[in-house]
C-alpha cells in the first residue's frame, strides 16, 4: 500500500478556512435534502422487509438444503440492511429533518441486541464528538483491543487476536456491552447503581431479540423449529463478522491518526473536522457494497457530516479528497480486501510490547 | 361496536408484544404497500369526497381508521402533508357535528392560502381515495365548556374561513335538537366568499330559534363589515350572551376590546387560527443564555422572537407542527427561567411547566429539557 505523508499540522489561520468551507459544503448539502433521500431510505426499508419475509418463508417452509442457505442469506441481508443503512443512519438522525415518525432517530429501535438509547449515548454523542482521542472514545480499541503503540501494553494483549476473532462471531454483543460499560464496572470506574440502570434496558432488549430468534420464530415453525433457530443464527453470525469488518476499517487501519487527551482539548470546528479526516479511513467498492456497509464505507465523509443521509457520502467523496489534499490531511482509503488486512496486521504486532513502537 | 376494558387492554398487550417483535414493522410494511388506510399505530384517515364550497374553500370529507377517538364539534384535526420528503403539519376545523369513536366520518374545511404549501396541495393534488394521516381532535372550542350554553342563548361571531367551527357547532346542535336561542353574524369580504351559507339558511329555515345575519365588506346594501356598532345593533342583547368568536386576527381584537371594555371577557369564548401577530417585541433585550439537558449544553441567543426560531438559529432542531401555538408538537418542559407566552402576553416563571416553544420569547436565562436530534 501506497504510504501517504503524516498531515499537515494546520495553522488556526488554515483551520478556520477549513472550516468554513467544509460549513459552507455541510450547508449547501442540507439545503439539498429532499424527494430523492426520503425515496432512497424507503426504497432500502422495503427491501430490507421484503428480504427477511422471503428469508423467513423459505426457512420456515423448505427442507432441503438449498432453501436453507437461501432463506439464512435473505435474513442476513435484511439484518445487515436493516443495522447498517437504516438503523445506524436513521438513528443518527440523518433523516430527522424529514419529520416522518418511522424515520425519527429518537423514536428507532433496530434489530440488534443493543438497546438504541445506550448505542445512540456513546456512539452519537462519545465517539463522534471525541473521535480517537485516547481515554475520551471509548470505540478505540474497544477497551480491549491496542489499535495504536501509544496505548500502553498490557499482558492481555498477548490475547487480542484471539480476542478480536471471538468479538467478530458476536459484535453484536461486543456492541451492546460496550453500550452498558462493563468493562468500567470491573475496573471500579462505575458505581453499582449506574450499572444497575444500564443493564436493565440492555436486559430487555437482549431478552427479546433472544426470545424473537430462538424462542418465538422457531416455535411458529413446530417441526422446522431446528432449522429455523439455526438459520437465525447464522444470518446473526453473518451479520456480525460483516459489521465487525466494516467498523474495523473505519478507525483501524494503518495510517490513521490516534490523539492525545490534551490535543483535542479547546480545539476550534475546524481542528475538529481535520481531526475527523485523520482519524477515520474510507473503504473502496461498488454502490451495492457501500450500501451494505451503510456507507461506513465513507467513514471520512460520515465523521465530516453524520447527520446528512449517508447515501450522499459517494457523491461528496471527491470534493472532501480534493479539500484534503489541499490542505494537506490524509485522505486514508484503500480496498476492502487491503483495508481488512492492514487492520488484522496491526492487531498481530501491537500484541506484542515492543513492537510497533512507531517506524513510521 | 364499543370493546371492552378487558379487550382493548388485552389488544393493546398483544400489540406492544407484535411490535417489540419487530411484526409491527412488516405488517405496516405491507400495509403501507397496499395503500390502505390500516395502520397498527397510526391515525388515517381516506377522502371520500372533496366538495368546492367557495372559490378558495373546499371541504375534505373523511373517513378514518379504528385509531379515530371522535371529537366535539367546535375542535381541529392536524393534517400531515408530505412535501419534497418533508412532513408538513397544519390545523384544520372539523365542520361536522360532534362524532364519537363509533363514528368515523368527519370533514375539515380548508382555505387555500395564496402561496401555502400544504393548502395550494390539499386543493390540487388531494382526490377522493387519497390517504391522510391526520392527529386526534383538540381544540377547546366546543360549547360543553360554557356553561349549559344550549339552553342559555349564544352568539355565534365569526369571519372569513372562521366559519367553520362555528358551522360544526351549529350542526351539532341541530342533529341534538338542541338549537336554542341563537344569533350567528358572519363577516365575509364578497357574497361569493361566503361558504356553507345555503346549509346555514337551511338550518335556520327548520330551527327557528335561530337568527342569521351576514355582513359584508363590499355588500349592496352599503354596508362595512365589522363595527362596534352595526353589531350592537343587530344585536342589543350581546351582553347577555355567551359569545363564541372566530375569524381573522383584527376582527378578533376589535371584539375583544368590545368585551372587554364592557367587563365581558369572561363570556367570551374565541379560537384563533393563523399566525398571531406577536405583541410588540416583549422580549428581554440581549442575548439570553438557553441551558438545554439531554445531553447538556448552552446555547446563546439573540433573545429577540419565538424560542423555536431563537433555537433554530443556533443550530438546535427542536420537533414543531403548526409553529403558531396550536399543535403542541414543540411543547418541552422548562426547568427554569421566565418566559412570555406571546399570543396571551402572560409571564410565568413556574418550574417544571410545559411550554410551547413557537409561542413562547424568553424573558431570561433558560433551562429547557430538549432532546439534541443530532
Amino acid at each position: 500500500m501506497k504510504k501517504q505523508p503524516e498531515p499537515t499540522a494546520l495553522t488556526r489561520e488554515q483551520a478556520d478556512a477549513l472550516e468554513k468551507e467544509l460549513d459552507d459544503l455541510h450547508r449547501e448539502l442540507k439545503a439539498d435534502l429532499g424527494q430523492a433521500d426520503v425515496d432512497h431510505i424507503r426504497s432500502v426499508i422495503r427491501l430490507s422487509r421484503a428480504s427477511e419475509i422471503v428469508g423467513r418463508l423459505l426457512l420456515h417452509f423448505g427442507l432441503d438444503p438449498l432453501t436453507f442457505v437461501a432463506g439464512t442469506s435473505a435474513l442476513a441481508l435484511s439484518k445487515i440492511l436493516e443495522n447498517m443503512e437504516i438503523g445506524h443512519n436513521v438513528m443518527h438522525g440523518q433523516y430527522d429533518w424529514t419529520l416522518d415518525p418511522a424515520l425519527d432517530s429518537r423514536a428507532y429501535e433496530w434489530d440488534l441486541v443493543c438497546a438504541g438509547a445506550d448505542w445512540r449515548e456513546y456512539h452519537n454523542y462519545e465517539h463522534h464528538t471525541f473521535t480517537n482521542v485516547l481515554g475520551k472514545d471509548r470505540d478505540v480499541g474497544y477497551h480491549y483491543l491496542r489499535v495504536t503503540p501509544e496505548q500502553p501494553w498490557r499482558p492481555m494483549h498477548l490475547l487480542q487476536p484471539l480476542l478480536a476473532t471471538g468479538l467478530a462471531f458476536g459484535f453484536q454483543w461486543g456492541i451492546a456491552m460496550h453500550g452498558v460499560k462493563f468493562p468500567e464496572k470491573f475496573e471500579g470506574q462505575k458505581t453499582l447503581t449506574e450499572l444497575h440502570q444500564r443493564v436493565v434496558p440492555f436486559l430487555r432488549k437482549a431478552g427479546w431479540q433472544l426470545f424473537k430468534d430462538y424462542g418465538f420464530f422457531p416455535a411458529l415453525a413446530l417441526g422446522n423449529a431446528p432449522r429455523v433457530a439455526i438459520g437465525n443464527l447464522l444470518a446473526n453470525v453473518i451479520r456480525n463478522l460483516w459489521t465487525f469488518c466494516v467498523i474495523f476499517c473505519g478507525h483501524f487501519p494503518e495510517g490513521v491518526t490516534y490523539y492525545k487527551e490534551g490535543e483535542a482539548k479547546d480545539e476550534s470546528r475546524g481542528q475538529w473536522y481535520a481531526r475527523q479526516i485523520n482519524g477515520s479511513a474510507n473503504i473502496e467498492g461498488g454502490s451495492f457494497f457501500h450500501l451494505l456497509t451503510g456507507h461506513l464505507s465513507h467513514q471520512i465523509e460520515h465523521h465530516l457530516f453524520p447527520d446528512l443521509p449517508a447515501s450522499r457520502y459517494p457523491d461528496l467523496a471527491p470534493r472532501i479528497r480534493e479539500i484534503c489534499a489541499r490542505y494537506g490531511q490524509r485522505y486514508t482509503t484503500g480496498p476492502f480486501g487491503a483495508q481488512l488486512g492492514s487492520v488484522a496486521k496491526k492487531l498481530l504486532r501491537l500484541a506484542l510490547p515492543q513492537q510497533g513502537l512507531t517506524t513510521a | 361496536m364499543r370493546e371492552t376494558t378487558f379487550g382493548r387492554e388485552l389488544r393493546s398487550t398483544a400489540l406492544k408484544i407484535a411490535q417489540r417483535l419487530f411484526l409491527d414493522r412488516s405488517a405496516s410494511f405491507v400495509l403501507d404497500e397496499l395503500g390502505t388506510t390500516r395502520s397498527l399505530r397510526e391515525l388515517r384517515a381516506r377522502v371520500v369526497k372533496v366538495i368546492d364550497e367557495t372559490p378558495d374553500i373546499k371541504t375534505f370529507v373523511l373517513e378514518a381508521n379504528r385509531h379515530w377517538r371522535g371529537h366535539r364539534a367546535g375542535q381541529y384535526v392536524t393534517v400531515d402533508v408530505e412535501l419534497d420528503g418533508v412532513r408538513h403539519r397544519r390545523c384544520y376545523s372539523l365542520t361536522s357535528a360532534s362524532s364519537d369513536q363509533s363514528s368515523r366520518r368527519l370533514s375539515i374545511a380548508v382555505k387555500r392560502v395564496p402561496g401555502g404549501r400544504v393548502s395550494t396541495f390539499l386543493h390540487e393534488r388531494v382526490r377522493p381515495g387519497a390517504v391522510l394521516n391526520i392527529g386526534h381532535a383538540s381544540g377547546d372550542f366546543v360549547l360543553d365548556a360554557v356553561p349549559s350554553a344550549a339552553s342559555q342563548s349564544l352568539l355565534l361571531l365569526s369571519g372569513g374561513s372562521g366559519v367553520t367551527p362555528v358551522l360544526s357547532i351549529l350542526r351539532d346542535l341541530d342533529a341534538r335538537d338542541a338549537v336554542g336561542d341563537v344569533v350567528f353574524v358572519h363577516h365575509a369580504r364578497r357574497a361569493i366568499d361566503v361558504a356553507f351559507w345555503a346549509e346555514l339558511l337551511s338550518i335556520s329555515r327548520r330551527r327557528p330559534g335561530l337568527r342569521l345575519e351576514l355582513c359584508l365588506d363590499e355588500g349592496d346594501d352599503g354596508s362595512k363589515g365589522f363595527t362596534e356598532e352595526g353589531l350592537m345593533a343587530l344585536v342589543p342583547d350581546y351582553a347577555s350572551r355567551h359569545t363564541l368568536l372566530c375569524g381573522p386576527s383584527g376582527l378578533m381584537a376589535r371584539v375583544e376590546r368590545m368585551w372587554a371594555q364592557r367587563g365581558l371577557t369572561e363570556r367570551l369564548k374565541l379560537e384563533r387560527f393563523g399566525s398571531p401577530t406577536p405583541l410588540g417585541s416583549p422580549t428581554h433585550d440581549g442575548p439570553v443564555k438557553v441551558r438545554l439537558t439531554g445531553p447538556e449544553r448552552t446555547r446563546l441567543t439573540s433573545g429577540r422572537g419565538s424560542l423555536l426560531a431563537q433555537l433554530e438559529a443556533v443550530g438546535e432542531r427542536p420537533a414543531f407542527g403548526c409553529r403558531v401555538g396550536i399543535c403542541h408538537t414543540c411543547t418541552c418542559t422548562k426547568r427554569s427561567g421566565t418566559v412570555m407566552n406571546l399570543l396571551t402576553g402572560l409571564t410565568s416563571s413556574r418550574a417544571g411547566e410545559a411550554i410551547q416553544l413557537c409561542v413562547s420569547a424568553a424573558m431570561s436565562d433558560l433551562h429547557l429539557e430538549l432532546q439534541e436530534t443530532t
